[in-house]
């Protein structure tokens, strides 16, 4: 008995209390600390404000890294119809802005998007795309181009029904007539207006724009928006231009495009610098003819596409920089044209001025000539009037609100200073909503919608954020290269666009850029920044010292646990991307 | 079974009973012999345990800090400087409240260099909460041993052994070893009240606020006290198995004494043969042999002493600029005790010096010859210089 | 880096490291890497105060605190109490300051090698005694001012090279990491977790608070350390075998000094000096792994 009770006496825990710690430091809310405050905020990329179609490029290149390649087609066509079109013949300004460039080589964004869009053709992918739902009014739309297409394609996804109406026997404008095949292939085309046709916008061809049909539109329509482009070679304005053998070479070029096969033996001679007197040349030298473009600048001023040049010239194509014509003049069954030379006399909008130098001229004989210096309406009324009394002059297009009569806008090359695809597109689209905006909301809203719906500093515009998506969410700050932790990225070399060699390319029109495959174009993709944009890194999470960085289900998503978070500001700065902001904290 | 041991050898022999199963050791004359036995034991698979031949005492007590936090049972053994190195991990262990067991072979401390017994290095370290153990001889070290286990871990408090250099560590005795079976009943397996667990995770020795420090040291205390109450418990049933029992103090023949010596350690056994030298002779001498010091038998020490006319302590031992360290303990014990008897403090032996029964005589008639203790402590046997 | 991207979390919120603690991100780490199965030993340093006041303990893990100079005694203790419990699959870990390492604590570090321990030492450099109030080191970078070295008295001496001197025991391995590089950081503790007997990883941790920084700065610092050669990040087997794992583009040390106040005194000149010994510890470095800079 006296044992047991001894054993049960030692059996008792002599310690009450000791230094010994079983309870978490959950308690401890170290938010309390904090003085400044981390949090998401994604940001806008260079490359998407640069873009006048306003494409959200950076989430395009992260779900194209990430194999999401459909995801990366719709978001392209949240903001373009085109992306067969513009992954072949954009100018890309998206490049020129990328901060990628100052780092190694900038993303070859126009590629990435051509895959997208040969994949979507490839699978015969069809959008899941938001819409919103039908709205009373209708809407016509003069002119089957890109700017005139885009403006339907948006329409119809805020609601509208629309009609398209062209003169020409088949929807495209310059896509279908004025670009050459090696460019954008016929296919490539069809694929896209398909596609809008599919969204619902019916398009009606042979249906040219005269005054009178306009009043007719007027009449069962809401609205009209006039896109019917420039049609017209411009004039170059020396003696002898009208003379038998002088072209036109828009018309030229739409030639080739109906299926004919022109004379182009012996020499022809291109006037002008810009991709028409290029795309012009290069048909000749594929039609067996001989082919010299003169420019009265250099040709680094050429408003060509550099690439294009330098393929031209590898093809074949003469230049000659410094020369603008005098006089054109019969000289037996050919032409002779006198060239005046021209000097650079300084340097102004990024290109060289010229002045003649002294009284310096030559002469070049040909079998013909085909002008290619710009063009311009085919009606002089198709161009908008002067701002005011009741027409706003927007940065892409041209509105005209009347008393008592349907709104009339006008868009595309017809106000455009840059006569682009994607400038096209963007007067579509600033069409679209200023139209939506005055049917919703009246016309006082029109330009704080606008200003609402702006990528970055602007001018481009963003249907998603018309369109109430995430992407409104985005601060407009666009991201600088000093911006991005570099650090997190390694160099890694742009690819390489394979491309038909130049023996191949004088013989046909075959399209010259050949398609790249998936692991090309997510490998490239993932050379992007993506800059302001979540990737889902995890830095933020994973360097975080106070465990006050959450993840979503599955792993995506995050966000700041702020009873922890003492504010640190490491996410913050170890964010790759510039995707969050450290505020001072308001208390 | 009775054997003929060295007392560094009954230590071990109790450390092998007690089946301990983490060994630390650095070597320091004179506890050498004690884990040179342990090291025989662990590598002949007498002894089922680890041995680990750390680099310094200090890492010796860390490193059982460590296993026994661990959850299992451990020893190691040291001497004066080793002990003084330790210092800083005594207080550790204690606090800890970690039940780790100890042979502390007195060792006076340098300079100059000094191998020979003197108590100062392990009654410098009363203040860091270990339990003490002071021994007289090979049998009850081995007793003692196992009995410390059952009390450092009934209170979960460090214990100390100690024992006089080469007077005991290093002197040859027989010893009656328990069988293994008998020890073990005793002493049953480790059972750690907290311990490292990955199933059940917790922190030993965080940091510890002004809020609650207090109420931890005051945790020790209570184990002390707990400590006294247990141990003659713990007593019982040793004696139960073995037959043997010595108690915290051992009183011989007080009841009558006039005198009372208060010894501890090896000079007791000389003090014993005095005693029947000097009752032959007619004088009323007693001793009172104090064997825990830590916690301090304060009851027991009053009722043995409370007869005496007059009380002699003999320190082999020195705290500067006080006295004896027995002395204090003793007078502080009975200070508050009414009508207690004067306390006469002597030092002697320090540095390994002889007590001889002489010596202690001399001490007698000293005492015996005073009236009142002409200082707190009186050294004896000192050399002109 | 899968193991990142796993919700594997040994620490509870509400510690209370300064903020942007490199300390507090290289404990995450290091635990993410070894899981529940693992026993620290923590002496005396920063993370005894981080680890929480009793009764608090931010680490999911068991965590026994010691006494500053323990670090590899304690370790050698619970490594030999579990193998006699039969318990061979806990990994045992001490995890000290550049203080408790290089200094207090190498004496028990080097013993506890020396007996090849099994057991994993980290050592978190936050190159001074930033728990007290930032006190020079051993392991205070030459150059550095810290409260013990104020004013012109700036240190002049070299930082000790501690993983030279492990190597020198000829462990089974030791390593440098940054928590700049969590995936070679996450890699090496796995590493060192399948190898047995004593294994040393030396982690720079940065400490905003003790080198006057920005606390968002926290990384990006230790990034540079490694950028300039300031840390390399290598790993030793045996004592013999050098292995490189980062080589940096040898940025100048110049702009890893200029960001921090606790260099803010030195001259030009005194930065070439540092950049001579930055050098000369790297080739130092190449020709024991055997290669040429």
């Amino acid at each position: 008995m006296v044992e047991k009770a001894q054993a049960r006496a030692e059996s008792e825990n002599p310690i009450r209390i000791m230094p010994r710690s079983t309870r978490s430091t959950e308690g401890n809310k170290t938010g309390s600390w904090r003085y400044l405050r981390p949090r998401y905020e994604e940001k806008t990329a260079p490359c998407s404000a640069a873009c006048p179609a306003g494409e959200d490029i950076g989430k395009v290149e992260m779900l194209t890294s990430q194999g999401l390649f459909k995801e990366a087609w719709e978001t392209i066509l949240r903001e373009n119809p085109f992306p067969g079109v513009c992954g072949r013949v954009c100018f890309h300004p998206c490049e020129g802005s990328c901060n990628r460039g100052e780092f190694d080589d900038p993303i070859a964004i126009r590629a990435v998007e051509r895959f997208l869009a040969d994949t979507a053709e490839r699978y015969d992918l069809k959008p899941l795309l938001e819409r919103l739902p039908a709205r009373p009014e209708k809407i016509a739309v003069a002119g089957a181009g890109p700017s005139g297409l885009a403006a339907a394609w948006f329409l119809t996804q805020l609601g509208y029904a629309c009609d398209v109406f062209e003169a020409s026997p088949e929807a495209g404008g310059i896509l279908r007539w004025g670009i050459p095949l090696y460019r954008l292939p016929l296919a490539a085309l069809q694929h896209e207006i398909a596609r809008i046709e599919a969204q619902g916008v019916r398009i009606h061809t042979g249906r040219p724009v005269t005054p009178g049909f306009l009043r007719d539109l007027e009449t069962s329509y809401s609205a009209v928006y006039l896109a019917c482009g420039h049609g017209r070679t411009t004039a170059l304005r020396v003696p002898g231009e009208e003379l038998d053998g002088v072209g036109d070479g828009l018309a030229f070029l739409e030639r080739i495009r109906r299926g004919e096969t022109p004379d182009v033996r012996g020499m022809s001679v291109i006037i002008g610098g810009g991709n028409t007197a290029v795309d012009v040349a290069r048909s000749i030298v594929r039609l067996g003819g001989e082919a010299l473009i003169l420019y009265r600048r250099r040709r680094k001023d050429m408003p060509a596409f550099g690439d294009e040049v330098q393929m031209a010239l590898e093809e074949g194509v003469k230049l000659e920089e410094l020369v603008a014509p005098e006089r054109i003049e019969k000289d037996g069954g050919r032409i002779r044209i006198t060239l005046r030379h021209m000097r650079i006399a300084g340097e102004e909008g990024g290109r060289g001025r010229i002045e003649p130098d002294g009284d310096r001229t030559s002469r070049v004989v040909a079998e013909r000539l085909f002008k290619a210096t710009g063009a311009e309406a085919g009606e002089a009324w198709y161009n908008p009037p002067p701002a005011g009394k009741g027409t706003v002059a927007l940065s892409h297009c041209a509105l005209s609100l009347r008393e008592g009569r349907p709104a009339l806008a006008r868009g595309g090359d017809l106000t455009n200073g840059i006569k682009s695809v994607a400038h096209a597109i963007a007067s579509g689209k600033q069409a679209a909503i200023a139209l939506d905006t005055l049917f919703r909301e009246g016309a006082d809203s029109i330009l704080s919608r606008l200003e609402a719906c702006t990528v970055g500093v602007g001018p481009s515009l963003s249907m998603e954020i018309h369109m109430g998506g995430e992407r409104r969410l985005r601060n407009r700050h666009v991201v600088v290269y000093g911006e991005i932790n570099t650090d997190y990225f390694r160099y890694a070399p742009r690819m390489t666009q394979p491309r038909l060699v130049r023996a191949e390319r004088a013989r046909s029109f075959a399209e010259i850029d050949l398609r790249v495959s998936g692991n090309i174009a997510m490998r490239e993709a993932e050379r992007c920044f993506n800059c302001g944009l979540c990737d889902q890194c995890d830095n933020c999470h994973l360097f975080c010292p106070d465990l006050a960085v959450l993840r979503g289900k599955e792993g995506l998503g995050r966000s700041i646990n702020y009873d922890y978070c003492k504010g640190c500001g490491l996410c913050v700065v170890e964010c790759p991307r510039n995707a969050m902001t450290l505020e001072e904290e308001d208390r | 079974m009775k054997r003929v041991l060295e007392g560094s050898q009954a230590v071990a022999e109790a450390v092998r009973l007690a089946r301990v199963q983490v060994v630390s050791a650095y070597p320091i004359t004179p506890q050498t012999h004690i884990v040179e036995f342990l090291s025989e034991y662990c590598a002949s698979g007498t002894m089922n345990a680890r041995f680990l031949r750390v680099e310094s005492e200090h890492s010796c007590m860390a490193a059982l800090i460590g296993a026994q936090s661990a959850g299992v049972r451990t020893f190691t053994a040291t001497s004066g400087q080793g002990l003084a190195l330790m210092h800083e991990l005594l207080h550790w262990a204690a606090g800890a409240r970690l039940p780790i067991v100890m042979a502390e072979v007195n060792r006076a401390l340098a300079p100059g260099w000094n191998i020979w017994v003197d108590q100062t290095d392990s009654l410098a370290q009363r203040d860091t909460g270990w339990i003490q153990f002071y021994c007289e001889d090979g049998q009850e070290v081995i007793d003692t041993t196992l009995q410390a286990y059952r009390l450092a871990e009934s209170v979960a408090l460090p214990a100390m052994v100690v024992l006089d250099a080469f007077f005991l560590s290093h002197t040859y005795e027989p010893v009656d070893v328990p069988e293994q079976e008998e020890a073990d009943r005793f002493l049953p397996p480790y059972e750690a009240r907290f311990q490292l667990d990955t199933a059940a995770p917790c922190s030993f020795g965080p940091l510890v606020p002004p809020a609650v420090y207090m109420e931890m040291r005051h945790d020790i205390a209570k184990a002390m006290e707990t400590a006294l109450s247990r141990f003659p418990g713990i007593e019982n049933e040793y004696a139960a198995v073995f037959g043997r029992r010595y108690g915290v103090v051992e009183a011989i023949r007080c009841e009558d004494a006039e005198i009372v010596f208060v010894t501890s350690g090896t000079v007791t056994s000389t003090a014993r043969s005095l005693l029947e030298n000097l009752r032959s002779r007619g004088e009323r001498l007693g001793i009172l042999k104090i064997r825990l010091f830590r916690p301090f038998p304060v009851e027991a020490v009053r009722r043995a002493l409370g007869g005496a006319a007059k009380v002699a302590v003999i320190d082999r031992n020195f705290s500067f600029g006080a006295s004896g360290i027995f002395a204090q303990e003793v007078r502080a014990a009975l200070c508050n005790a009414p009508g207690h008897p004067p306390v006469f403090g002597f030092v002697a032996g320090i540095g390994g010096r002889d007590v001889t029964p002489e010596l202690l005589e001399e001490i007698y008639w000293k005492t015996k010859n005073s009236d009142a203790p002409e200082k707190e402590s009186v050294w004896i046997g000192l050399q002109e210089v | 880096m899968e193991l990142e991207r796993s919700d594997r979390e040994f620490m509870h919120p509400g510690h209370v490291g300064c903020p942007g603690c490199g300390a507090a991100i290289a404990m995450r780490f290091l635990l993410k890497a070894l899981g529940e199965k693992t026993m620290m030993i923590i002496p005396a340093c920063c993370w005894s105060v981080i680890a929480g006041p009793y009764p608090t303990t931010t680490l999911k893990i068991p965590v026994i605190h010691s006494a500053f100079e323990t670090g590899g005694a304690v370790a050698s203790g619970v490594r030999a109490a579990l193998d006699m419990k039969g318990d061979r699959d806990t990994t045992v870990v001490t995890w000290a300051g550049d203080g408790g390492t290089f200094d207090i604590g190498f004496q028990a570090l080097s013993g506890a090698v020396e007996r090849n321990e099994d057991f994993i030492y980290v050592c978190y450099d936050n190159e001074a005694y930033m728990n007290t109030g930032i006190q020079r080191s051993s392991s205070t970078p030459y150059g550095a001012w810290t409260t013990t070295t104020p004013g012109k008295d700036w240190k002049k001496m070299r930082k000790k090279n501690i993983v030279e001197a492990l190597a020198a025991h000829r462990i089974p391995y030791a390593a440098t990491a940054s928590i700049s590089h969590p995936e070679d950081l996450v890699r090496k503790v796995r590493r060192a977790q399948a190898t047995g007997g004593s294994r040393f990883l030396h982690i720079f941790a940065s400490c905003p608070t003790g080198w006057k920084i920005p606390s968002e700065m926290a990384v990006k610092i230790a990034r540079m350390a490694v950028q300039t050669n300031i840390f390399p990040l290598y790993e030793v087997e045996e004592g013999l075998h050098y292995t490189i794992n980062t080589k940096p583009k040898r940025f100048p040390v110049r702009e890893y000094f200029k960001i921090q106040g606790r260099f803010q005194h030195l001259t030009d000149a005194d930065l070439d000096v540092i950049q001579k010994m930055v050098d000369e510890d790297w080739e130092l470095l190449l020709r024991k792994a055997g290669e040429h800079a």
